[in-house]
Order: C-alpha cells, then sequence, then structure tokens
C-alpha cells in the first residue's frame, strides 16, 4: 500500500451517495458526487468504463455490485490492485452481513455500515476485512450485542483468521473442487486456447483448532516419491493458497496443511493449461433469405458420458442490437431473446452425455452476429483428491465430504 | 465525517423536509435524556438510529448536538457507537459544540471495556478540530501503552491523526518515538503494520524540515529494519504484507547472496491468493535483480504464471489492474511473452478497458512467429459489435505491420477491410493504408488500386478523409481519377474539417504539379477558398502556396513535393525517462494511468516514499528515486542484449532510447545552473549509476566536479582546428540508422595511461571525463576489465556527427576504437583528440 485513501463511498445506481465514511478529510461528497454522476451520463454504459478514473486530483476506483457502486477516492499515488481487492473484500463483508448489498440493505443498516467501514479502514488504510473476525465485534442483532459484549480478542491471535472457543456437536468438512474450462473455439472449429481454472471451495464447520491435512493426486509429488503416475496425477500450474495454508511446508514437501477459517472459503486455486475437449459442442448455420431476414440454426452437442448431466446449460447467442421479431424454435429447452444483453437465450435444464438438440431462429435484422456461449454444469475429472485428514486435540471425528463439479468459464465458440 | 451537504441537496417531494422531523426529535431526545425507566435504551436506539439516517440522507441534524450529548451518558455500546458517529459528523462544522463531547470521550477512553476504549478514542482522534487537540494527547498516550491490541492499533492511526492536525503537538509529545518502540516490540501484527503506515507518512513529511527524521526515514529501509520485518511477515494480513513488501523493494542488499535469500524467502508469496500481494512481491523482485541481467530475465520467467493466472481469474476490476501491470513488464520485455500471445486474445464479454490494455500486448508480442496467429485473430475482431474496439483491433493490425512481421499478409488483410463496407472499418484501415505507405512505399501499387476504388463519399471522418487525400496527391500519377476527386472535394470545401481542407491544400498542390493541365482549375478553386478561410492556418498555407507559386513554380515543387525517404521509424511518444519513472513506481496508479505520479498527484499528497523535489534528499543516496535510474541502465542494456538476437527494430529503437536518457541528462548539468528540478534528476541518474551506499556522497563531488570540466564550452586542451559541440544531442534511433548508415572511417587500437586503467572501475566514471571533453555517450556496459561503449560527438558549427565504438580493456590498458563520421575528411583529426582525451582520462 503505498498510499492513503480519502474517503470511501457507496452510490446508487445513478451515483448519488448513499453513505461515505471520509478518512481523511481531502475529498468532499459533493466533489465526487458531481464527478461519478457525469461519468456515468457520459458513458451511458459504466461498465465498459475503466474503473480506474482520473478527476481533478483525485484518483476514483470503483466497482459495480447489484444497484450499488463502492468507491474510493484518493489523492496519493494509491495501490491499485490492492484497493480493488479491497473493495471487492467490501463487497463480500458486506454480504455476509446483510445476505445481499443492494441499496435497500444498505439503507436499512446504516449504523452497522457506518461501523464496518471505520473497522475496515482507518485513516485511509486497510484494516481488519475478514467478514469472520467483523462479526466478533461488530454484530447486527442489538440484543446479541449485549450478551457477548467482549474485546476484538481474534484480531490479536497468531491465527487471524480464526477465534478460538468455537464449537459444533457434528464436525464436518465439505470440499467442493470446483474447475471452470476456459475455452476459445475460432470459426473453423479450432480451439485457439484452452486452460482450466480450479479452485478448492471448503465449508468447515469444525470445533477448536482443527489442523487438516489435504493430499492431492499431483504430479511432482508422486513423481518425487517414486510412484506410478499413469493417468491418476495431474500438472498443477501456479498454485494459490489461502493465507491460511503453511505455504513452506507445501514448498519442501508438497504437503497441504492448514487451520481453516470457520465458514466458507477457498483454499486453494490453480490454472492447469491442457487441451480440454469442450464438453458442449455448437455448431451454427446461417442462412439469409432476403436482405434483411436472416434464419439461424443452432446445433448444440454433448461430447461426455452418457451417465453424466450437464445441468442448467445456457447458450447465448448475440445478435445485433437492432435484431427484431425473432421467431425461435427448439428441440430440448427454451429460448427468449433477451435484447437487455442483446442476444437468444436457450437455456437446456439438463443435458446428458452423447445427445444433440437444435434450434432454429428466424431475425429480421441488417446485419450479422458472431459468438457464441455457454455455461453449463458437469463433472469433467474426479481424481484430484486423495485425502483430507482433520486432526484436532480433542481427537473428534470429523465427516470429509468431496464433491467435483465442473463448470464452463469463459466459453466462447465463434460460429461465424 | 465531513458534513454531508444540506438538505436542499436533492429537493424531492417524498424526502422530508427535515424541519419539522428534527424537532420532533429534540423533544423525544430531552424526553428521554434523564429518564431511567427500563426500556429506555431501546427507545434511545431507535430515536439514535432515525438521527443517523436522517443524518445519512442529508437532512440537517446538526441543531440536536446538545441533546445526543446528553443522552449519550450510558453503558450501551450500540449507543455509544451511533453517537461517536454522530459526533465525529457534526464537531468540525459546530467546534463550540464538539467541546461539550470532550468530556464524555475522555472518560469512555478510561473505561474498561477495551471496545469502548477504542471506539472512543478515535472517535477523539477524528474530531479534527484544532483547538482540541490538547485533550487529545492525554488519551493518545495512554492508549499507546494500553494492554488491549485493539485500542493499540486504534490509538497508532490517532498519532498520524493528530500529526496532520497538529504537527508540532504531535513531535512534542515524542509520539514518533513511541511509535517506533511500538513498531519493533509489539506483538500484535496489526499494530506493526499501522505503526509502519503512521511513521512513514510522519517520517516523510518532516524529512524536509530535521535530520533526525531523515535518519529515522532511512532506518526503515535498513538491514536490521527489513530483516525484522520479513521475518514477521507471515504474521501480517493481506494489506500489512503489501506494505512490507513496498518497503523491501527499496532495501538495496549489500551483495547478490543476500538478494538470493530474500527471494527465497518471497518466493511463496507469489502463491498468494490476493493478487495485489503477487504484484508487490513481483515487484521486489523485479527491484532486487535489476542489477542482474540474467537473473532479472529468469524473474520475468518465474512471475509470468502467476500473472497469467490473476489475469483470468477475479473480477474484470481486479485483472484490469493487474493486465494494466502485466502491460507494462510486456512492453518492456516483448519476446518473454511472445509464447504467451494466446492469454490475451480478448473475450467477446469482457469490458472494453480489458480488451484495450490485451490489444496492445498483442501488437506488443508480436514477432516472427506468431504475427499470422494474431493477425488472424485480431481481424476477427475487427468485425466485432463493440466498434472501438473494431477500430483498436485494425489499429493494431496497422502497428504490427509497421513492425515489419509478414507485412505481405498483413497488407492483403488491410486491403480487405476497405472491402469490408463499414464505414468506420474504412476509416481506420485508410489511416493505416497511409502510414503503411509512408513506410514502404514499394507496396503503393497493390494499395493505390483499392484505394482508387473507394468512393470518397463514403469517406466521413476528418482522420481517414485527410488519409484518403494525402494518397490521392501522393499518388496523383497512379490513380486516373485522382484530380476529378480532388476537384469534386474541394467543389464541397465548407463541409469538410480544417485537418481536411489542409491536406486538400496540399495534395491540389501536388497534383497539380504531376498532371497540371487537370488539375489547374481545381487549384485555382482551392485556392481562392483557401485565402477566403476563416481558419488561420488554412488560410496561411493558402496563401503561402499561392506566393510560392507566383515567385516560382519550379522552387514550388521542390518545397511541395520533394523526393521523399520512406519513414524508417515512427517516434515514441513516451520518453524513455518517463517510461522508467513509471517502472520505479510499480504497483501504484501510475502503472495504471501510464504517467508518473507527479503527473497526477500535487506535492502535499504525493505518498510515503515518494520524493520530491528537495535535493536535501541526495545525501540519503539510498531512496529509491536514486536507485533505480542506476539499475536500469543495466536493465536497458539487457533488454538490449535479449533484443538483438530477434531483429525487432523498432521495439530495440524504443528499449535503447533507455540508455539515452542519461544523454540529455548530463547535458542538462553541462548548462551553467540548470532548474531545479532537472539537476535534480541528473543528479540522481548520476548518483544512480554508480555504486550505491558509501559512494554516493563521492558520485556527487564527481558530478561537482564535472559541472566544473563542463563550465567552458570547449575544453581547453583541445586541438583548435576541431570544435566540437559541448551540448550535442543525438537520440538512440537516430544513432543506430547512422551507425547501421555509415562506414568505419578509422579502426585502430591505442593505449591508456596506467592511471586511466586503474580508474576505470566503472563505465560511469570514463562516461564524465569524456563529456568534459564534449564526447557524449550513447550506451554503456561491461564490466571489469571489459568495458564497451558507444560514443558520439557533433561538430561545433555544423550538424555533422562522429560516432565511436569503443572497447576498453583495463587489465591490458588497452583500447580498441572504431569511428565513423559523417564528415569523412575530418574523422583523423576526430579520432586524435578522442584519443587524447581517452589518455587524459584518470590523470587529473
Amino acid at each position: 500500500m503505498a498510499g492513503a485513501v480519502s474517503a470511501l463511498f457507496l452510490l446508487d445506481i445513478k451515483g448519488r451517495v448513499l453513505v461515505w465514511r471520509d478518512y481523511r478529510g481531502d475529498v468532499t461528497a459533493i466533489q465526487a458526487e458531481r464527478f461519478f454522476t457525469k461519468l456515468i451520463e457520459k458513458e451511458g454504459d459504466p461498465q465498459s468504463q475503466d474503473p480506474v478514473v482520473y478527476d481533478n486530483g483525485v484518483t476514483y476506483m470503483f466497482v459495480q455490485h447489484s444497484n450499488v457502486y463502492l468507491m474510493t477516492a484518493a489523492r496519493q499515488n494509491c495501490n491499485a490492485a490492492s484497493l480493488l481487492s479491497f473493495l471487492h473484500r467490501v463487497v463480500d463483508v458486506f454480504k455476509h452481513y446483510f445476505e445481499e448489498l443492494e441499496e435497500e440493505s444498505l439503507r436499512d443498516n446504516f449504523v452497522v455500515v457506518y461501523e464496518l467501514l471505520d473497522e475496515m479502514m482507518d485513516f485511509g488504510y486497510p484494516q481488519y476485512t475478514e467478514a469472520k473476525i467483523l462479526s466478533e465485534f461488530i454484530k447486527t442483532d442489538a440484543y446479541r450485542m449485549e450478551t457477548t459484549q467482549r474485546p476484538p480478542m481474534a484480531v490479536t491471535n497468531a491465527v487471524s483468521w480464526r477465534s478460538e472457543g468455537i464449537a459444533y456437536k457434528k464436525n464436518e468438512v465439505f470440499l467442493d473442487v470446483v474447475e471452470s474450462v476456459n475455452i476459445l473455439v475460432n470459426s473453423n472449429g479450432q480451439v485457439i486456447r484452452s486452460d482450466v481454472v480450479g479452485a478448492l471451495k471448503m465449508r468447515t464447520y469444525l470445533s477448536g483448532m482443527p489442523e487438516c491435512k489435504l493430499g492431492l493426486n499431483d504430479r511432482v509429488l508422486l513423481e518425487a516419491q517414486g510412484r506410478t503416475t499413469k493417468g491418476k496425477a495431474i500438472d498443477l500450474e501456479d498454485i494459490k493458497f489461502h493465507q491460511c495454508v503453511r505455504l513452506a511446508r507445501f514448498e519442501n514437501d508438497r504437503t497441504i496443511s492448514f487451520i481453516p477459517p470457520d465458514g466458507s472459503f477457498d483454499l486453494m486455486t490453480y490454472r492447469l493449461s491442457t487441451q480440454v475437449k469442450p464438453l458442449i459442442w455448437v455448431e451454427a448455420q446461417v442462412e439469409r433469405h432476403s436482405r434483411s431476414r436472416v434464419e439461424i440454426m443452432v446445433k448444440a452437442r454433448s461430447q461426455f458420458k452418457e451417465r453424466s448431466t450437464a445441468t442448467n446449460v445456457e447458450i447465448e447467442l448475440p445478435v445485433p442490437a437492432d435484431a427484431s421479431n425473432p421467431n425461435i424454435r427448439t428441440s430440448m429447452g427454451s429460448a427468449s431473446y433477451a435484447p437487455e444483453h442483446d442476444a437468444l437465450m436457450w437455456k437446456i435444464k439438463s443435458f446428458p452425455g452423447g445427445k444433440e438438440y437444435m434450434l432454429r431462429a428466424e431475425f429480421n435484422l441488417p446485419s450479422i452476429f458472431y459468438c457464441f456461449r455457454n455455461p453449463g454444469t458437469t463433472p469433467l475429472r474426479n481424481n484430484q483428491v486423495r485425502y483430507l485428514k482433520v486432526i484436532e486435540k480433542s481427537g473428534y471425528q470429523a465427516l470429509p465430504w468431496v464433491r467435483y463439479i465442473t463448470m464452463a468459464g469463459e466459453y466462447e465458440l465463434r460460429l461465424i | 465525517m465531513a458534513p454531508p451537504a444540506q438538505s436542499s441537496r436533492y429537493p424531492s417531494p417524498s424526502q422530508p423536509s427535515g424541519k419539522g422531523e428534527v424537532s420532533d426529535l429534540r423533544l423525544q431526545l430531552r424526553q428521554l435524556a434523564g429518564s431511567r425507566a427500563p426500556g429506555v435504551d431501546d427507545s434511545k436506539r431507535e430515536l439514535f438510529k432515525k438521527v443517523i439516517s436522517y443524518m445519512t440522507i442529508g437532512i440537517d441534524v446538526s441543531s440536536l448536538f446538545g441533546e445526543m450529548v446528553m443522552c449519550s451518558v450510558t453503558p450501551d455500546i450500540v449507543l455509544k457507537k451511533m453517537c461517536y458517529l454522530y459526533v465525529g459528523n457534526y464537531a468540525k462544522v459546530n467546534p463550540d459544540l464538539a467541546l461539550l463531547t470532550i468530556n464524555f470521550l475522555q472518560r469512555d477512553c478510561k473505561d474498561q471495556d477495551p471496545m469502548i476504549r477504542g471506539l472512543a478514542l478515535r472517535s477523539l482522534s477524528s474530531l479534527r478540530v484544532a483547538n482540541l487537540v490538547e485533550y487529545l494527547v492525554g488519551p493518545l498516550g495512554s492508549g499507546l501503552k494500553d494492554n488491549n491490541a485493539y485500542v493499540r492499533t486504534v490509538a497508532v492511526m490517532g498519532a498520524v491523526k493528530l500529526y496532520h492536525i497538529s504537527a508540532s503537538t504531535c513531535i512534542d509529545a515524542d509520539f514518533p518515538a513511541t511509535l517506533k518502540h511500538l513498531m519493533l516490540n509489539d506483538s500484535d501484527s496489526q499494530v506493526v503494520v499501522n505503526c509502519l503506515f503512521a511513521l512513514q507518512e510522519i517520517w516523510n513529511s518532516e524529512s524536509s524540515k530535521s535530520e533526525e527524521a531523515t535518519r529515522e526515514k532511512e532506518g526503515l529501509i535498513s538491514k536490521p529494519f527489513i530483516y525484522y520485518l520479513l521475518n514477521r511477515l507471515r504474521e501480517f494480513n493481506e494489506w500489512g504484507q503489501c506494505l512490507v513488501l513496498e518497503l523491501v523493494a527499496k532495501y538495496v542488499p549489500s551483495d547478490t547472496n543476500e538478494n538470493f535469500d530474500i527471494m527465497n524467502l518471497l518466493e511463496d508469496r507469489l502463491q498468494h491468493a490476493n493478487g495485489a500481494v503477487v504484484l508487490a512481491t513481483i515487484k521486489v523482485f523485479l527491484q532486487l535483480t535489476l542489477s542482474m541481467a540474467d537473473v532479472h530475465q529468469e524473474v520475468y520467467e518465474r512471475i509470468k504464471a502467476p500473472l497469467l493466472t490473476l489475469v483470468s481469474s477475479g473480477s474484470p476490476e481486479q485483472s484490469y489492474a493487474v493486465l494494466s501491470h502485466l502491460h507494462l513488464l510486456v512492453m518492456r520485455a516483448p519476446y518473454i511473452f511472445a509464447s504467451d500471445y494466446k492469454h490475451f486474445y480478448c473475450q467477446y464479454n469482457e469490458p472494453s478497458y480489458v480488451k484495450k490494455l490485451k490489444l496492445e500486448m498483442l501488437t506488443a508480442v508480436a514477432n516472427e512467429s506468431n504475427t499470422y496467429e494474431i493477425v488472424t485473430e485480431l481481424c476477427e475482431y475487427a468485425a466485432n459489435v463493440d466498434v472501438p474496439i473494431a477500430r483498436e483491433s485494425i489499429r493494431a493490425v496497422g502497428k504490427i505491420a509497421l513492425q515489419q512481421y509478414d507485412v505481405n499478409a498483413i497488407v492483403d488483410r488491410l486491403l480487405q477491410f476497405l472491402e469490408m463496407e463499414k464505414d468506420y472499418v474504412t476509416a481506420e484501415a485508410l489511416v493505416l493504408v497511409k502510414d503503411l505507405l509512408r513506410k514502404y512505399p514499394q507496396w503503393s501499387h497493390d494499395c493505390i488500386a483499392v484505394v482508387g476504388n473507394i468512393s470518397s463519399k463514403n469517406v466521413q471522418e476528418p482522420k481517414a478523409k485527410a488519409a484518403l487525400i494525402w494518397m490521392l496527391g501522393e499518388y496523383a500519377q497512379d490513380m486516373d481519377d485522382a484530380p476529378y476527386i480532388l476537384e469534386s472535394l474541394v467543389e464541397n470545401w465548407e463541409e469538410d474539417a480544417p485537418e481536411v481542407r489542409l491536406h486538400l491544400l496540399t495534395a491540389i498542390m501536388k497534383c497539380f504539379f504531376r498532371r497540371p493541365p487537370e488539375t489547374q482549375k481545381a487549384l485555382g478553386i482551392a485556392l481562392a477558398a483557401g485565402v477566403a478561410d476563416f481558419h488561420q492556418d488554412v488560410h496561411d498555407r493558402a496563401l503561402f502556396y499561392y506566393r510560392l507559386l507566383q515567385y516560382d513554380v519550379s522552387s514550388a515543387e521542390r518545397v511541395v513535393n520533394p523526393p521523399k525517404q520512406a519513414v524508417s521509424v515512427f517516434a515514441d511518444t513516451q520518453s524513455n525517462e518517463i517510461k522508467d519513472r513509471i517502472f520505479d513506481e510499480f504497483n501504484s496508479l501510475s502503472v495504471v494511468y501510464q504517467k508518473p505520479s507527479y503527473m497526477f498527484t500535487d506535492k502535499d499528497h504525493r505518498g510515503p516514499f515518494e520524493f520530491s523535489d528537495e535535493i536535501g534528499n541526495l545525501t540519503v543516496g539510498v531512496e529509491s528515486e536514486h536507485e533505480v535510474p542506476a539499475t536500469s541502465v543495466d536493465a536497458n542494456e539487457t533488454s538490449d542484449l535479449l533484443l538483438s538476437t530477434t531483429e525487432k527494430e523498432e521495439t530495440r529503437a524504443m528499449v535503447a532510447n533507455g540508455s539515452d536518457y542519461t544523454a540529455p541528462l548530463y547535458d542538462s548539468s553541462s548548462r551553467a545552473l540548470p532548474s531545479q528540478g532537472q539537476s535534480e534528476l541528473a543528479i540522481t541518474s548520476l548518483l544512480g549509476t554508480s555504486d550505491p551506499g558509501p559512494q554516493a556522497s563521492m558520485a556527487i563531488d564527481d558530478l561537482l566536479m564535472g559541472l566544473d570540466l563542463t563550465a567552458p564550452p570547449a575544453p581547453a586542451s583541445a586541438p583548435p582546428s576541431l570544435k566540437l559541440n559541448a551540448r550535442a544531442a543525438l537520440d538512440a534511433g537516430s544513432f543506430q540508422r547512422k551507425w547501421r548508415e555509415l562506414p568505419v572511417a578509422i579502426s585502430q587500437e591505442c593505449e591508456l595511461s596506467s592511471q586511466g586503467a586503474a580508474a576505470l572501475t566503472s563505465a560511469q566514471a570514463l562516461l564524465q571525463h569524456m563529456q568534459g571533453n564534449s564526447i557524449q555517450c550513447i550506451a554503456s556496459g561491461g564490466q571489469s576489465p571489459n568495458f564497451k561503449f558507444f560514443f558520439f560527438a557533433q561538430k561545433a558549427e555544423e550538424p555533422s556527427v562522429f560516432l565511436v565504438e569503443c572497447k576498453i580493456n583495463t587489465s591490458t590498458a588497452k583500447a580498441q576504437l572504431n569511428i565513423k563520421a559523417e564528415d569523412q575528411s575530418t574523422s583523423h583529426e576526430f579520432s586524435a583528440l578522442f584519443q587524447s582525451a581517452l589518455s587524459r582520462f584518470g590523470m587529473s
């Protein structure tokens, strides 16, 4: 963090200040609001606007979440990456407190919002941003507040992400291996880029200070131990861990050991740049019947095992903003024209392996479209995790649950 | 918190005007103030909440100050918090009333609940009322000694706040010393981090006033302290780690082993989930290895994977921040990222700010092996619905074409763009074809055939129209109907932008010289319209042409239509000095804006460790600003070495420019007394290029000597027959061009004096000496005993230059010279002068 932030604003969708916290007194709300409303008006679509904007000596950085903008204003040369991460962390904290972060929930909770803003940042420098720890000393419910009035001990622990004295009747750990596949296919049907971004998402309900160990079918580790690695092992590239993982140990013997935070968190993320076959292949044909009338035919084919099923598949067919009068038929699922996205949305609730479905649509349009997208879920691989152990002083038995999910990340097939 | 604007800000019928409600609230508060009935706290809470929400939506409730303070005597922490909030909001505008709150805040600072102590202290220190600071010192002092860490973290921040209200009070109370003690001894990591934040701010602004603060500030990047922080690094939360890493990046290890120790220690930080920590670590790695060329390149290889992952994960905003930094690195070392070009492909649903950066990177990494794929990909974007991005993509294709890879294929693509019949595609492509023709006139035949088919009526954008008109004028003899198109354009004179009218005038002139009978009429109309034009430039140009033609038609042709040389390198818009500054400020807004911080912050708001222009800082010698230019010369040299394998002319020119920034700087120091800013730069770069640490002060002495030496325009000892320009200037691009063009005039070996050989411990020493003899260095490199220099000099009276490649081996005291000269007749004289200058090195 090079510089300090002058103030933090929460703005509504029109750019008006809902709540703000002035940390250093050198940027006014009026100034910030004037700037931001102008920005929104001028651009029309603030999503295309750079998230870092300079105006009259002040740097504004903002992120949007539902109908709220979170924005910092600073006069110093700040650390952009750090502050944008910080804003997203603020979003997470608010979501933890109010379930949903939107204008209404902020309006209903002014007092808590102020308290949180005070604890997350002091004099423009980030302080505590772990929702779990903040909720130790900022309680939303006034009643609970009185009964558990105690100093914020967790913040002073050596293990800053977990406070002592947590107790559960049933000790459980859930581990989701979520992989999202990023694929880019060009109009000749060639995969020009593909990689997999994976995350190990955990939810822990464990008492005390449990020590967890996770074993992976990590090729580097298995080869180091001289074991055969045929088929099973996986190459992990650029692994990133949650701060609770002892990185030094991982460096030494590739064991992932950690004291987990309470509740849900991302244990690790990784990237694989292997060639992946798209789970669902989409092809399209376009016929121009007249200058303005166009018919498209889209074929979607699932390319995974028959016993697996992809759920909630959405195929988005971008069309020009001036398209009109669509007439759509599908052999499975439902399709509708979503003018707000300038796209046709084809949704298929359940898409079993080895099947092929069709969509036909007729349009009036003056020009042509060319892009496809396809998010969906289905297990792609399921052999990453070898074991998950939980050890705690008191010696209770914990139940580990492991699940594999594959999602489409950036999944783009260019068709025409 | 400053007061929200008054209620009149949003006059809307649905919102209460406030007056009635406020007096209502006042009554209710009064009733509750003295009451001890059970449940009274709950009703107070409701009331307080109402007050806070009124305050937030912009209704002025400051008139309730008295009542709020009265009600705040309560053990209820929720009520207290709301009351603090209220007080903090209105104290600044009501300093008199704020005095009322001091009492209860001070009392709360002694509460037995640490939470209340902390909150009260924070509120007290946030009042920002200058005449209340005396009440703040006591509670802050005890807060800093509190046995609860939460209170201490708040108190530390309180101390900086106090410093900003009244610096003298803070210093007199000896808070900096207390903070320093806490920073070195406190068991709580957040306290340590906050102390660091605080002390950076305090010492940074104090250092201009006191020697001691300067020393303390240096202490922050001293070895013991940096090691202390590194040892505790893992305790800190992610923001604390960012701060510490930022500081470590400024630390200069004493030897390479230390360098590697630190990097080994920090390597695992590259795997941190928070992108900010990863970037901070990368900064440390880059700064530590600046002087180690090969390791520096390994660092690039090492940080590639984490960066590329960060780009494709996280929110668009976060990936934008990372991409901006990646962009900087790609621009510095495109060849390292050349094989990763696919990561810079755009997804159609990415925000355009991300796409723009990606396009620039695709342009930068293009080389022989990937140009075809990249251009194919870019052509897909050209048909994109997102028009600004489609335009950018076409420009990117053009830029790649200008980089000389596979020009043939690219020209075809560009010509296809022209046939796509989309206005903006045609417009962009026209501008590009124009630039392309300026660089590769040999393609004119293919291009003109296609350009000729474009109807000027379909081109509306001034830039594109100007480009089309330029081509019509330039290639009038190849396009049959050029005069007639120009003529029709002249008829609509009024409709076009001034830029277009200017081009039109010139094009018609050119056309006239080639095909006079067909153009004469149009020329007459154009000149008449031009002379009558309201736009000053158009008017002047028309008049100028008119008089020129009147004077002599053949001279006019020489002026308007001279034979042209193809443009080899288009100017690089950003100076290398600025690029290096931005690199020094890695991991800050400078990178996002692509501007150094002094361009967008006022002096008061430069963050800690971004030093201002006081020369006083120079004594430090280990500051970032002083350190980095040094090493960046090496870095440039590295890239130069690396680049030479890839024959990448333009980037080469761009990167090589980096080393020439020393030249203009020396130049500025040779003026008797340069302006402060300039001298600082010059001095820092001198300081920089010498070895860090103890030698810094010596370097200043050297500099002063240098100034003395350079003061006379030409050294007295130089042979009178050949005088050199003491302020010669040449940029790296032209140096390279000239070096390629000119033959070697003299190649010989000469001797160095033994003192000279001994004095040549670093390249820097010789540079200053030669500069004293009006011979400038454009690039240097090597390590004892082998050095290599490129020098240049310019004659005093004419622009003719001499170029010298000089390889020196200090162990044999021999120098190998290769001299090239624009004016061959004087090359021997120059050689003698150069050798005599060289032989005098080390004598003085």
